[in-house]
């Protein structure tokens, strides 16, 4: 078991460098669907990996289908991205996309929220490496459709010991989309965080 | 004028091909590669004016295709759109021989100023 603990002051710049981070990712997504939103602050939460099942199903209801997509990053700091969005705000996501009821299928949905996966991740991710001064690569993302999150398999984290969670509501007049970003890293990407944040609080 | 659309996902070259329409009036032919590989081939085919090329795709990421393409004609346009905002990939793109880098997703603006830079080229 993982005993690396984050403290206030080690958390608080983290979750500052991650608002700023996805802030300038979710722009990126107001953007594409072309509509004023209003975005919540996002809760960012440091968990066990072998925690985040019970997390998911506690959080996030485990009735409705859910995509969740992955996307794996390489670097100093290594890990896989994954985003979870259930089926209906990925339909009010293609929907503000300017897609049609009938043109819209798992396939058409698949492929929006990968996009929207790859927009969120990497932007958040190469924002927030850049202010680490880590330079990371991703690998394109992959899907995968569960009928329920009591689905979802641990195996999923088993390469992994802690979890970033960031999670947040994107609100447009008609149409809520819900969606978490999950940041899976190691022990030792951590660790390296923790130096590089240090070093900016001493900065200070 | 011809415009080679690479991105993996349908919805991205969907985003590219809106913001073509809004903005730009002249004739063009338009073709679409869903990774790097392809792009490639379309690429030596049709050898477009234009192409706009993703970074990360599967079977040949963006970083390789620019760097085959640019081999094959280094007068070839690419302009680069990622979500990858690193300095480091930018700084490598234009290594490699990048016509521009924009951020996704682009906007019509963006799109005119390439246009503009293309026609002076």
């Amino acid at each position: 078991m993982s005993d690396i603990i984050l403290n206030e002051d080690e958390l608080d710049c983290l979750q500052e460098l991650i608002n700023i981070a996805y802030g300038s990712a979710t722009a990126a997504i107001t953007e594409i669907l072309n509509a004023h939103s209003t975005l919540s602050i996002p809760k960012i939460k440091v968990i066990e990996a072998k925690n985040l099942k019970t997390y998911l199903n506690f959080e996030i209801s485990s009735e409705f289908s859910y995509f969740i997509s992955a996307q794996q990053f390489n670097g100093d700091i290594s890990g896989e991205n994954l985003f979870v969005v259930d089926k209906n705000s990925a339909k009010n996501i293609a929907l503000q996309f300017g897609l049609e009821e009938n043109e819209i299928n798992d396939n058409e949905l698949s492929d929006i929220v990968l996009e929207i996966t790859n927009i969120l991740s990497s932007s958040t991710m190469s924002k927030f490496s850049e202010d680490l001064n880590i330079p990371i690569s991703f690998s394109p993302p992959s899907i995968d459709l569960f009928e329920s999150l009591l689905q979802f398999n641990n195996d999923l984290t088993s390469n992994y010991e802690k979890v970033i969670i960031i999670s947040t509501n994107l609100n447009f007049k008609e149409q809520n989309i819900k969606g978490t970003l999950l940041i899976l890293t190691t022990d030792k990407s951590i660790i390296l965080i923790k130096e590089i944040l240090n070093k900016i609080l001493d900065e200070l | 004028m011809k415009i080679l659309i690479t991105d993996d996902s349908k919805m991205a070259r969907r985003m590219i091909i809106k913001t073509l329409k809004e903005e730009i009036k002249s004739d063009y032919e338009l073709f679409e590669a869903t990774n790097g590989l392809e792009a490639l081939e379309l690429y030596k085919k049709n050898k477009p004016n234009l192409v706009f090329l993703d970074l990360t795709m599967p079977v040949m990421d963006g970083f390789e295709a620019l760097a085959k393409i640019k081999e094959f004609d280094k007068n070839a346009n690419i302009v680069i759109i990622s979500a990858d905002i690193q300095k480091t990939s930018m700084d490598k793109v234009r290594e490699l021989g990048a016509f521009d880098f924009v951020k996704k997703p682009i906007d019509s603006t963006k799109m005119k100023q390439i246009f503009e830079k293309i026609q002076k080229t």
